[in-house]
């Protein structure tokens, strides 16, 4: 799994959304709370774990890094 | 019908600029300073888009003390020739320009208020020395730098220079009316609105193309993307409309070769040892020093196999504590993220072995690009071509000089440029094929197309090509263009991006497989097994490659020589 987003953390500020260079994000209107959309185009950059104001996201990389 | 009835938007301005990386935003900056009207569209978001969007750990090549342009202009096309084989390669007028214009570059970079020193206030100057080369005998100086956060300060800047940028917004196609540039359509990636840029003066500055190969360190299951490089950035789209408009774009037989590591922590080679002056220790899988450049060719790497010699590996362990600091820097610089996937893995950078695979092409970080001469103009008329998509340049230097000096000249342009004229009847077609996707039901997933491409590449192209392999390839990827193109489907804008993206791959497939086709001969690092001998009569000869009247055209020709006022030095 790529980038993660733990909802007990994040406060819906939308850096993540803003910034991922992949477009990886996508905007729930419902919860008002970023979602990951393209799991699969995740290049684990980091950037949204780098930018994220209250180190909600995590990122874990696949098997095949081992 | 007015342009207003066909699209969502429309925008009308002086210059638009394609991609707002390094190149792009350093461009805009300049142009908008010089009191142009300035639009700059970007696939992503430009305050960590491009490139340099996680960070930057050095910049530049400087010419050392005794050094001139010239000296920098002779090592830059030996390095091309120690990969490539004989032969000039790219245009040393622009080189020359640029190594003539480092401190010129530097002194606008601070301007903007990019941070240029180093803690202490001073700058850092490391040694720098090309593949191959022993460090003593360095011309050029790099900068180390901050620059974690070069790409939102480079936004800022050129915000506050009322740049207006169009974000999230993927160009479909440039519009061209009497031969010359006029402006170019685009899709909203998140809105899928339609719009039109009508422009006198058109920068291309999307960066590298890299997507018809695997990654570097190819990771298989479902990440595709994993690349080196933002896979956003390497679709090859600035290369690809320019090349439909009927602008020239050359060497596409030409593939870089770079690193390859199994232990992959993000990080470039160019962090490595090799650009602080300490000389890189491969070694064989018993500890035995492999010497330098031997896995580097497919011949040496395939003899260490065969001598049971492989894996082989990077060892940093034998460096001073105080060179694991300062690579520890590099990494906050460069790709913080390395430290995380350190962590996951326990990887211990200072006393594991990075493994090392063969090399094998998979980019065009070498001479492919956009043609474009030494003043960055394209072949078609009020089109420029800066940073990566230029012919023959390749990095963060290049791309913040010819930002600026593009930005600096376009006003010379611009003043005698008529007024764009748009082709209604051109617009409605891009408009057609580009949204074409998202009415397309139960068809291809741009991915499993991309996919198909790579495959291709990886199996006829890649690093021993023959006739025969390389007419199979064409054949095949032609049926994949009838078969599959007109039936690719996007669920959403998201989506249409990548199925746009896989138009431009596919585009760029065929040209590269054409120029590898032509090259009949084996010189550097392009293998032609039915042709292993180099021909002279290829000696300094390039592909060219362009549409004329939509029938493409390959020329074979000599890439201009160094003009006699540089060959005497420079400033």
């Amino acid at each position: 799994m790529p980038a993660k987003i733990d909802y007990k953390k994040c406060i819906g500020c939308g850096r993540c959304y803003d910034l991922c260079p992949i477009d990886v994000f996508a905007w729930d209107e419902d919860k008002d709370m970023p979602v990951v959309a393209y799991e699969e185009e995740c290049w684990h950059c980091g950037i949204c774990w780098m930018e994220c104001p209250k180190r909600a996201i995590d990122i874990t990389y696949p098997a095949s890094f081992w | 019908m007015v342009l207003e009835q066909i699209a969502d938007k429309v925008f009308d301005t002086d210059v638009l600029i394609i991609g707002g990386g390094i190149a792009g935003c350093t461009s805009a900056a300049k142009a908008s300073e010089q009191g142009l009207k300035v639009l700059l569209a970007e696939k992503a978001k430009t305050d960590r888009s491009g490139s340099a969007g996680q960070g930057i750990d050095h910049y530049g090549i400087f010419p050392r003390e005794g050094v001139t342009p010239l000296d920098l202009v002779k090592h830059w096309q030996h390095s091309l020739r120690v990969v490539n084989g004989e032969g000039r390669w790219a245009d040393p007028n622009i080189m020359f320009r640029y190594y003539d214009n480092a401190f010129w570059t530097l002194e606008e970079l601070e301007k903007l208020g990019i941070p240029m020193r180093w803690d202490d206030g001073e700058f850092y100057w490391m040694p720098h020395r090309g593949p191959g080369m022993d460090p003593r005998i360095s011309l050029k100086l790099g900068l180390r730098v901050h620059w974690q956060n070069i790409k939102p300060l480079l936004a800022k800047a050129m915000r506050k220079k009322s740049v207006h940028t169009l974000e999230r917004t993927m160009i479909v196609d440039l519009l061209t009316n009497k031969g010359r540039v006029v402006g170019a359509t685009a899709v909203d990636t998140r809105t899928g609105e339609f719009i039109v840029i009508k422009a006198k003066a058109v920068v291309i500055a999307t960066g590298l193309f890299a997507r018809c190969y695997d990654p570097e360190t190819p990771h298989f299951w479902k990440y595709k993307f994993r690349y080196h490089w933002c896979p956003a950035t390497i679709s090859g789209d600035g290369w690809a409309i320019a090349y439909r408009a009927g602008a020239e774009l050359a060497s596409m037989d030409i593939t870089g070769w770079g690193f390859r590591i199994r232990d992959d922590l993000n990080i470039s080679f160019g962090n490595f040892p090799i650009n602080d002056g300490v000389p890189s220790r491969p070694l064989d899988w018993t500890g035995e020093e492999v010497s330098y450049g031997t896995w580097q060719s497919a011949s040496g790497y395939n003899k260490l196999h065969q001598d049971a010699r492989t894996p082989i590996y990077h060892s940093l362990e034998h460096l001073p504590d105080d060179f694991h600091k300062r690579m520890e820097v590099a990494f906050a610089d460069e790709r913080m993220v390395s430290f995380k996937i350190a962590e996951n893995r326990g990887f211990n950078p200072r006393t594991h072995w990075y493994e090392l695979m063969l090399n094998k092409p998979h980019n065009f970080v070498n001479v492919a690009g956009v043609y474009a001469d030494e003043d960055l103009k394209a072949t078609l008329p009020g089109l420029y071509a800066v940073g990566d998509c230029v012919a023959g340049l390749h990095s963060c230097g290049e791309a913040a000089f010819t930002g600026f000096f593009t930005g600096k000249s376009l006003p010379a342009f611009i003043s005698s440029a008529a007024e764009p004229v748009v082709d209604k009847a051109q617009v409605e077609s891009q408009k057609q094929a580009a949204l074409a996707p998202l009415n397309i039901k139960d068809g291809t997933e741009p991915m499993e197309l991309e996919s198909a491409i790579r495959y291709i590449c990886d199996r006829y192209v890649s690093q021993f090509k023959s006739e025969g392999k390389l007419r199979e390839g064409l054949r095949r990827l032609d049926s994949l263009r009838r078969v599959f193109l007109p039936k690719l489907m996007a669920k959403n804008p998201h989506y249409l991006m990548r199925c746009l993206e896989v138009r431009n791959i596919m585009d760029l497939t065929e040209l590269h497989i054409q120029a590898c086709l032509q090259r009949r001969e084996t010189r550097g690092a392009h293998i032609r097994l039915d042709f292993p001998q180099q021909d002279r009569t290829w000696d300094n000869m390039l592909t060219y490659q362009r549409l004329e009247s939509g029938r493409p055209i390959l020329e074979m020709r000599e890439p201009p020589d160094l003009k006699p006022e540089y060959a005497r030095g420079g400033k």
